[in-house]
């Protein structure tokens, strides 16, 4: 008898999974159950995090009704986390946005409008803004889940066209810290190694992360590697906060926030005095600095480093930390095969980012823990697309595409001669950098704002000074996205597009691996892909501003089908053109190529031949690099060819301790940091419809360390006012062994006013990368009440 | 009707014992498993929230290290949405 129509989808299911874990299952008939559940299997990668794992959506009668992971992609092997596997649900969701809507002010309510209006009134308004305030006065705010061809298109439109680098993005929120970091430690940004050192490495130091929620199918390699080598393996926990990362974790070392400059200072200090570091890696490839200019020597390194004797160091972080677990930590660290580091937030968002970046580059650079497999210093990004679209594709105030520093004329000068515009078209001076953009908005320096796919109004820090300006009447802002928003609640004009699988293009993960998602199903009502909204409305501000210059930034593009030729030409041009010689080359990773690969193409990418291999695993390695072997300049296996350093070497640096802006004190005696959940994701406008992520998590609550909520007399539920400088909130409690004594942490996605945390936070931000100190700020808590019944809540829009 | 394959990694000597108890739990198949402790389990269950509930229960239980998808079929839900 044959197997009824489940039998066949859960044999499939049964396969798939099992085809992940490289478990062999014989089943009756499982030719067959293949290829029984969906008319057609279209390949992407996942919406979400910046994991990159690459998925198959299954369509049936043009709707989606699967989804599997890709057992061939390196990035995922065929494995995802809930979200991940959820997301598709938001295709068709009855709250997207599917028509053009508009208000003249933000006082009154939206009306639907046609295509044409809505882009003749962004287009009027913008070219009113330059004509009366000149070109600074409009800014685009964009987003590292943006498709690297919409952020391409915005920045060229607004540099090229409109003649302003007010050009920024969310990824400044999340990982300036980072790039900052890689351009003054390796000279080059980005990550040299990939994720497949996991499988090599014998030692992990995971620090300000809490991978096991934040980068779930990540972490599932690393606890995989932990649990294969139980003894060979060892795992360095490095948090203020106890989370599910720590559970795999042999040294969990728990320091009061914003004193983890000391503690990598002093595991520096031990490398050094107990020998443990690499003389001949020193000697060959590094040197040490104290500014950009300023070199010093290996003595006064040494001698740097002496402030932070693990006594000292154990006395400033507090919390768990003892010399004596610094000193394993550290040795640990140096005496591995391989050392793989990993973070995120926890040492981005802080006053001194670029510097805590600095110092785990330190500890790879002064053992060698580079270069080799399974030793890397490998940031993670938070968002799909922050490394491709943004960092790469120009989408920050100072960087041109294919990382060109808008101040070196040189550079500046190539992008305008590659566009065919004439030079001095894009301005000299780098752009509002984010904090400076809004508070410049708050001064009603800016008259017009593009805000993309992201939704500052809730993710920027001390939100509601910043919201005030947003409000402004005077401020016309435009914002497309597809769902309602706090952000829309402050627009002018919202613009319906279209989701992932909806439209084409490409997303550059955390690792350098550029991947194609393939158009499987059409959005909803009128949402429209972002490219053919930016084309269209350029062309309008051509007129508007009679400029032919505006439309030759998009004269390529014109009458090109939206779908897939329109995106596929602009990704011709921005790999074709500008990371041409850049190390971010990409010309091999055309669309034929990126459909070919599993998992995308891995740069320095420079021909097909080499992108059809997959790409490059590691930078700088003579015969695993091409640009290592193009930029040669001797024999050494090792060639730092990064566009920062002119002397191609790795920079030590001497960064001192430094704390937070702001310290607890007797008015606001707790430390207040933020960060994710799992089940949910940013400002949850996604993850928040998705009932059953919802349902984990309904609303944000304030986590208490349990001494902390015993002295103050707090049990579980009970609703906490949380107090700063800036803002308050009020929430459930958590009385939850997570946070060290001092302590509290609250999730960021929760809409709702009375839980949207960073109306508490501060917006300092560090002074080399401008990305604020999220992480860290003080606060006070009270009981207010016992347990209340809440709901969730969600912006919506009404007409 | 929501049909999901997972693999759930068990303390590898724990293997047969997580075999049992999740073969044991309502809306579970259990369809094989390999020595380093990877259970192939499939889920069926009346709607994705019970089967995020059951997901829930299965990551709570004492010798699962985690549980990793790898398909998900909801033609139901997402036909009749
Ligand atoms: S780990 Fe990130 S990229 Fe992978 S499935 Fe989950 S949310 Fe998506």
């Amino acid at each position: 008898m044959g197997l009824s129509r489940r039998e066949f989808i859960k044999r499939t299911a049964a396969l798939t999974a099992a085809s992940c874990a490289g478990v062999s299952l014989t089943l009756p008939q499982a030719e067959e159950a293949q290829a029984f559940d969906a008319d057609e299997w279209v390949r992407g990668s996942c919406r979400l995090c910046g994991v990159g794992c690459r998925v198959e959506l299954g369509v049936k009668n043009g709707r989606p009704v699967a989804l599997r992971g890709v057992p061939d992609s390196k990035t995922n092997f065929g494995y995802l986390c809930m979200k991940g596997m959820l997301f598709y649900k938001l295709m068709g969701h009855p709250d997207r946005l599917t028509k053009p809507l508009y208000r003249k002010s933000k006082k009154d309510k939206f009306k639907e409008i046609s295509w044409d209006e809505a882009l003749d009134i962004a287009a009027r308004e913008f070219a009113k803004a330059v004509k009366t305030h000149g070109s600074d006065s409009v800014a685009y705010y964009g987003s590292g889940q943006a498709l690297t061809e919409e952020t391409y298109l915005f920045q060229k439109v607004m540099r090229g066209g409109l003649r302003t680098n007010n050009v920024e993005g969310n990824p400044r929120l999340c990982m300036a810290s980072a790039v900052g970091g890689y351009l003054t430690s390796f000279g080059a940004d980005e990550p040299i190694g990939s994720y497949a050192d996991i499988e090599q490495a014998t030692c992990f130091f995971l620090i300000g992360s809490n991978m096991a929620e934040a980068h779930p199918v990540l972490f599932r390699r690393v606890m995989r590697r932990k649990l294969d080598n139980k003894d060979a393996v060892k795992v360095i926990n490095a948090d203020p906060r106890i989370s599910p990362t720590s559970r795999v974790a042999d040294l969990h070392l728990q320091f009061e926030p914003g004193t983890d400059l000391a503690l990598l200072n002093a595991m520096a200090y031990v490398i050094i005095e107990e020998g443990l570091y690499d003389e001949k890696f020193i000697g060959q490839y590094t040197t040490f600095r104290m500014g950009k200019k300023e070199e010093v020597s290996f003595e006064e390194y040494r001698s740097f480093l002496r402030d932070y004797t693990p006594e000292r160091a154990a006395a400033i972080c507090k919390g768990n930390i003892t010399p004596d677990k610094i000193r394993t930590a550290a040795r640990w660290f140096a005496k591995s095969n391989a050392t793989m580091s990993m973070w995120t937030m926890g040492i981005n968002q802080r006053k001194r980012g670029v510097w805590a970046n600095n110092l785990i580059h330190n500890l790879h650079i002064i053992t060698g823990q580079l270069m080799k497999p399974g030793a890397d210093s490998f940031s993670l990004t938070g968002q799909p697309n922050a490394c491709g679209g943004v960092r790469e594709g120009g989408g920050l105030c100072h960087i041109l595409p294919g990382h060109r520093l808008v101040k070196k004329d040189k550079l500046r000068h190539q992008v305008e001669d590659l566009w065919g515009i004439p030079r001095g078209r894009i301005p000299a001076k780098p752009g509002y950098h984010t904090m400076a953009m809004f508070t410049a908005v708050n001064q009603g320096k800016i008259k017009a704002i593009w805000i993309n796919c992201t939704s500052p109004a809730q993710s920027l820090p001390n939100a509601d000074l910043y919201r005030k300006g947003m409000a402004r009447e005077d401020l016309f802002m435009v914002v497309t996205d597809i769902f309602p928003t706090k952000t829309t609640e402050l627009a002018n004009l919202v613009l319906p597009t279209a989701f992932h699988f909806e439209k084409t293009g490409v997303y550059g993960c955390t690792e350098r691996r550029s991947q194609l998602t393939w158009k499987a199903v059409d959005p909803p009502g009128e949402a429209k892909p972002e490219v053919w909204i930016v084309r269209e409305w350029a062309l309008r501000l051509a007129k508007e501003l009679d400029d032919p210059v505006i439309a030759k930034c998009v004269a390529p593009f014109v009458g090109k089908e939206e779908q897939y030729e329109l995106p596929e030409a602009i990704w011709n041009e921005y790999t074709q053109k500008l990371t041409k010689g850049r190390d971010n080359d990409l010309r091999g990773a055309t669309y034929r190529v990126l459909r070919q690969r599993p998992d995308g193409v891995q740069w320095p990418a420079p021909t097909e031949e080499w992108a059809l291999k997959g790409g490059t695993y590691k930078k700088f390695v003579r015969g695993m690099d091409p640009l290592a072997d193009e930029h040669a300049k001797d024999e050494k296996p090792y060639q730092f060819y990064g566009p920062a350093h002119p002397d191609k070497k790795l920079w030590i640096w001497l960064r001192p301790h430094k704390g937070p802006e702001e310290m607890p004190d007797a008015e606001f005696p707790f430390y207040l940091s933020t960060g994710r959940v799992i089940d949910q994701w940013h400002t949850a406008s996604m993850t928040g419809r998705i009932p059953e992520l919802m349902r984990a998590n309904p609303y944000a609550y304030v986590e208490v360390n349990p001494r902390d909520a015993k002295r103050l007399g707090i049990s579980p539920g009970d609703m906490i006012l949380v107090e700063s400088r800036r803002g308050r909130n009020l929430l459930p409690a958590k009385v939850y062994e997570g946070p060290v004594e001092g302590m509290v942490f609250v999730y960021w996605y929760d809409q709702h006013e009375d839980r949207l945390i960073n109306r508490v936070t501060k917006d300092a931000f560090d002074p080399g990368s401008k990305e604020p100190e999220f992480k860290i700020c003080a606060c006070r808590i009270k009981r207010v009440s016992g347990p209340k019944v809440l709901k969730p809540y969600l912006a919506s829009i009404t007409t | 009707m929501p049909i999901g394959g997972f693999v759930i990694t068990v303390t590898p000597s724990k293997g047969q014992q997580a075999v049992r108890a999740l073969s044991a739990l309502d809306g579970v198949e259990v369809y094989g498993s390999g020595g380093d402790g990877e259970v192939i389990a499939v889920l069926e269950t009346g709607t994705s929230k019970d089967m995020e509930r059951l997901v829930d229960r299965i990551s709570a239980m004492d010798f699962v290290a985690s549980v990793s998808l790898a398909y998900l079929n909801a033609e139901d839900e997402m036909l009749q949405q």
